[in-house]
């Protein structure tokens, strides 16, 4: 946490401020008087869900907010010498002066940020001369920047954007907001495209930066639990205004009934399963603001009061601001669920898992070979990605197995191979002891036909917004699973049996959404629909690809909730695959099930869902661990991983494929690899599971500091 | 939501209905789908109100107006008069004293016939190549995109001339046909890499997991994304046909049985109508009937989006 130089100054101060877009169906407001003070020195986390307006304050404050939308208000900039600015009526080139010099923005996706057709230098360089500084003490000064951001610099800047992995982008564009020395950052969701561990890892470099550079930071984000101990102090945005502001370093001062139920709604790694509730209802429309307090009508404290009149923000104690009528009664009434649990109380959706596997994989493997250069690249060796190498997995009836581990570690190849819809390379897949690609090509040897097993496993995909076809209307994609295996049903039947299954899945009444189009649906409600579509094939196992980690916060509990209701319902199995411990841990948790951590193509760690989240035994899973913050912790772990950046999987580290990152790993893990083998059901591969007189023990460790600052790149 | 407990007595996958639909209730479904949601958009938009009115306007001509008029024959009327002059010959006569009007009548049909079936054997021909090569992998794949190339390098108007030269067809049909037999590679090659990025969307797997037949996912999933594009593609390929035939006629290269407007503009050109004004009319009348008609066929073909958009369906139903 940061030392606040000059006590309470105030570099920014934002009264009234209200942006508005003139749409057809009325004027829209999209910022709703926000008054906020920004103090020198800290860092203030701006939380809200998706639509709630926190986005568009970080443009109203270096005033772009886009046409045709306008800006109402006052925001002032204090400078170094002590003037004061009026943001909002700059000239042109005043304006201009002050983006980037006085403050900078960090944009969410670094992807398309960069240029793509010019190399990283250009766009420093390009930087500096767009605002006439001194090119070499600017270039020295970036150096910097980069080496504090565990980058190398001459490397760096040398390569095009494509050559880098998301978080070296996400790193470098962090390094190129502050080449001009800004005295302000805001940054909007820099991390939400990037796994949980390079998350983490960017965020404790922030603190380092902020101290070094005596940055002011607004850290935009919807994840509440990630930035409480990165911030100073947290400010709740709903409904396009501030809810709440409240010192971050205790999670409990939080006294808007809304925090509240946001914090009881997101799964952690240690609350009791059932304390989870999800917030009732959604956010309002923009154009249709409820009168009174916005939040009245999902709020459990409301009353006929807050239903007139809107509450001011008023100050409650120091640093700490609260909009809500009731504020007193918050800790009585919605107390923050943080008690951890006992591991029995949790109630366990308990199926009949037989002892026969549904899927069984043995040593699979998924390699794909690039051969882009067509008829000229003959002769090279073809580049082969192992996206899955030698995994053995069983999935039993009425099973569930989540798979957990970072953006490109094979999770996905993997589970759409479980599936049958990606064919293996090496290995066999067989469903109920019949192997699916032999009885695809006709050689099968068991007298299941293909159209049965294809029948047994379905999916559902991560993307809401792609899972649909947008030109069909809901009725008449669901009914495309009854089509295919159901063909004695005639249309009314079909339609009978959708709406029944809508109105199980919560969404009422059926007989309008079965007669909308996707784009008339939610993000969560399209999800409901693709999980309906896979269970009415009546499937033994559904693949669920990232299913709930676009959804909103307040609505991935909801959904895993109807997951498990149905599955109880249905009797199927899921493959769950996430890159969130604690998505995993919900899911496979209630269901009684199994965690399984992958690494780099390889399965590294499984075990019974809680056991791998309270005794995580494998260096990555403890890291992967920590880069999930609890709600209640207070203590600063340092980083357990040496190096931040995934190795490239077209040319994995030999031995054991963390070692390079593991601050365990001794000689022989660069050697040997670890097997996966344990007489109990939570296996890890790790010579730190071996007795004592493996050679592990004995050997030297690896030389932490060489590992430390080499940047592995995607580019070999 | 959450606590949405289901009873597990009644198991919706056991629902079956009681009510049977009646052939009228799909007749109403399909009217609904196929006119009335089409004709509602198409109201709002004044280029396809317009662009439907012209289109419609030549069907009309060529099918119920050939059947209202007598052909025309030398000396119906006196020698080169102007348009506007009697009301016999609105349009005026040719040197030869024939009726411009009717000979522009009974030219419509076997025009709007040629481009009619050589628009549809581009799109027909472009669309399944198309589609199919960029839905299948592999070996497929590799030799329809060798055709495609092999007909996309191939020169059109050579290939036509010699074409006409042999073959010598005589119906318009054919005639259509053989114009556009080089004109579908470019609309293949373009759906190709359509569907190789359409192949890849989620619902597209969702199918295939839900083993749906290939042709359907190609009919349901794949096709209506592109049907704004092959549409355009139908209009601009019948705009094509009808240039390329008006052209060929005009330089004598097809043959002609029947009277039609690249015929007139060809008779009217040696006739000298461009060098004397007393013959203008003669020359700007199928000029003026060409020219309305791709006017109508854009109109109509910049519309054609809205129609497969589903927010813009969305609202009109």
């Amino acid at each position: 946490m940061s030392q606040q130089v000059v006590a309470q100054e105030n570099i920014l101060e934002l009264r009234d401020v209200t942006v508005s877009f003139g749409m057809n169906r009325g004027v829209s407001k999209v910022l709703d008087d926000v008054s906020i003070d920004i103090h020198r020195g800290e860092i203030l986390g701006v939380v809200g869900e998706s639509g709630s307006g926190k986005s568009m304050l970080a443009s109203a404050i270096l005033d772009a907010v886009v046409d045709p939308g306008t800006v109402d208000g006052e925001i002032s900039y204090r400078t170094d010498s002590g003037e004061t600015v009026d943001i909002l009526n700059l000239e042109e080139e005043e304006l201009r002066q002050l983006r980037w010099e006085e403050i900078a923005m960090v944009f969410q996706g670094a992807m398309s940020f960069f240029n793509p057709t010019m190399k990283i230098r250009g766009h420093f360089l390009e930087t500096l001369k767009a605002h006439d500084q001194d090119v070499e003490d600017g270039m020295e000064h970036a150096r910097e920047l980069l080496t504090d951001l565990h980058l190398e610099p001459d490397r760096i800047f040398d390569t095009f954007p494509h050559e880098l992995s998301g978080g070296m982008k996400q790193r470098a564009l962090i390094a190129l907001s502050l080449i001009l020395e800004p005295n302000v950052l805001v940054m909007d969701e820099p991390t939400a495209a990037l796994d949980l561990l390079m998350q983490r890892s960017i965020l404790t470099l922030l603190d380092d930066l902020q101290e070094k550079y005596d940055l002011t930071i607004v850290f935009i984000t919807h994840d509440l639990p990630l930035v409480k101990d990165l911030c100073d102090r947290i400010a709740v945005m709903y409904a396009f205004d501030v809810m709440e502001v409240f010192p971050a370093g205790d999670l409990s001062n939080s006294t808007h009934p809304y925090t509240r139920s946001l914090l009881n709604a997101v799964p952690n790694l240690t609350t009791s399963l059932d304390e989870l509730r999800s917030i009732e209802g959604s956010a309002p429309d923009p154009v249709d603001i409820p009168s009174g307090c916005s939040y009245h009508p999902r709020c459990p404290l409301s009353t006929p009061e807050c239903e007139q009149e809107d509450p001011a923000l008023e100050e409650i104690g120091p640093d700490q601001e609260v909009a809500c009528w009731h504020h007193e009664k918050v800790d009585e009434e919605l107390p923050l669920a943080l008690e951890t649990s006992d591991g029995v109380s949790a109630e366990v959706y308990e199926g009949n898992q037989s002892d026969e596997p549904v899927v069984s994989m043995d040593d699979v493997e998924v390699h794909f070979e690039s051969d882009d250069g067509g008829f000229l690249s003959l002769f090279d060796d073809p580049e082969v990605v192992r996206a899955v190498d030698g995994v053995d997995l069983e999935i039993y009836e009425n099973d569930v197995v989540a798979i957990v581990g970072e953006s490109g570690c094979g999770k996905t190849t993997f589970g759409k191979t479980a599936v049958g819809l990606q064919e293996p390379t090496g290995g066999s897949v067989q469903y109920r002891g019949q192997d699916i690609w032999e009885t695809k090509a006709g050689r099968g040897n068991g007298d299941r036909s293909y159209a049965e097993i294809r029948r047994a496993l379905q999916i559902i995909h991560q993307d809401p917004g792609s899972s649909l076809n947008p030109n069909r209307k809901i009725s008449a994609t669901l009914q495309v699973p009854m089509k295919s295996w159901q063909s004695d049903l005639d249309v009314e039947d079909r339609k009978a049996r959708l709406l029944a299954m809508l109105e199980s899945a919560g969404m009422s009444p059926p007989e309008d959404y079965a007669d909308r189009y996707p784009h008339q649906l939610s993000g969560g409600e399209k999800q409901r629909v693709a999980l309906i579509r896979a269970l009415l094939m009546n499937p033994d196992l559904i693949l669920a690809d990232e299913a709930v980690s676009a959804l909103d916060v307040s609505m991935r509990v909801d959904m895993m909730d109807l997951m498990l209701t149905l599955q109880d319902l249905f009797d199927t199995s899921y493959l769950f695959i996430s890159h969130n411990l604690t998505n995993a841990r919900y899911l496979a948790g209630r269901a009684g099930g199994r965690i399984a951590v992958m690494y780099l193509g390889e399965i590294i760690e499984i075990g019974p869902a809680e056991e791998i989240v309270q005794n995580p035994q494998h260096p990555y899973t403890q890291a992967l661990h920590w880069s999930t913050t609890d709600l209640d912790s207070t203590d600063e772990t340092e980083s357990p991983i040496s190096d931040i950046d995934v190795p490239d999987p077209i040319d994995p580290p030999s031995g054991c494929r963390f070692h390079p990152r593991c601050p365990e790993a001794r000689e022989v893990c660069a050697s040997e690899k670890p097997s996966l083998e344990s007489e109990t059901d939570h296996c890890t591969a790790c010579f730190r599971e071996y007795p004592e007189d493996h050679p592990y023990w004995d050997s030297e460790p690896l030389d932490q500091e060489t590992v430390g600052v080499t940047v592995e790149g995607e580019s070999s | 939501m959450s606590d949405a407990s289901v009873d597990s007595e009644d198991i919706p996958l056991e629902v079956v209905s009681d009510v049977d639909q009646t052939w009228q209730d799909t007749v109403r479904n399909l009217l609904n789908a196929y006119v009335l949601v089409p004709g509602r958009i198409m109201i709002t938009d004044y280029r396809a109100l317009i662009g439907f009115g012209i289109v419609f306007g030549y069907l009309f001509v060529g099918t119920i107006g050939v059947w209202l008029m007598e052909p025309t024959t030398m000396w119906d009327g006196e020698r080169l008069m102007q348009s506007f002059e009697t009301w016999d010959h609105p349009l005026g006569t040719d040197p030869q004293g024939r009726d411009l009007l009717t000979l522009m009548v009974y030219g419509t049909r076997p025009i709007l016939l040629m481009m009619f079936s050589g628009g549809l054997f581009i799109v027909v021909v472009g669309t399944i190549v198309g589609t199919v090569a960029g839905f299948s992998r592999g070996r497929l794949d590799q030799l329809l995109s060798t055709i495609t190339d092999v007909a996309l390098t191939i020169p059109g108007l050579p290939l036509v001339i010699v074409l006409a030269v042999t073959l010598n067809p005589q119906s318009p049909i054919l005639i259509g046909v053989l114009l556009a037999i080089n004109g579908w590679g470019g609309l293949a090659r373009n759906l190709r890499s359509q569907v190789l990025s359409i192949r890849e969307e989620d619902y597209v797997e969702a199918a295939n997991a839900m083993n749906v037949p290939t042709r359907h996912i190609l009919l349901k999933d794949v096709l209506p994304n592109m049907m704004p594009y092959i549409l355009y593609n139908f209009m601009s390929s019948m705009r094509g046909v009808l240039f390329a035939s008006v052209g060929l006629y005009y330089l004598g290269v097809l043959p002609y049985s029947q009277e039609n407007w690249g015929v007139l503009l060809d008779q009217a050109y040696t006739g000298g109508a461009l060098t004397t004004w007393s013959m203008f009319h003669w020359i700007l009348w199928p000029i003026v009937a060409v020219v309305t008609l791709s006017i109508g066929l854009i109109l109509l073909s910049q519309s054609t989006d809205k129609l497969f958009n589903p927010r813009v369906r969305a609202r009109h139903e």
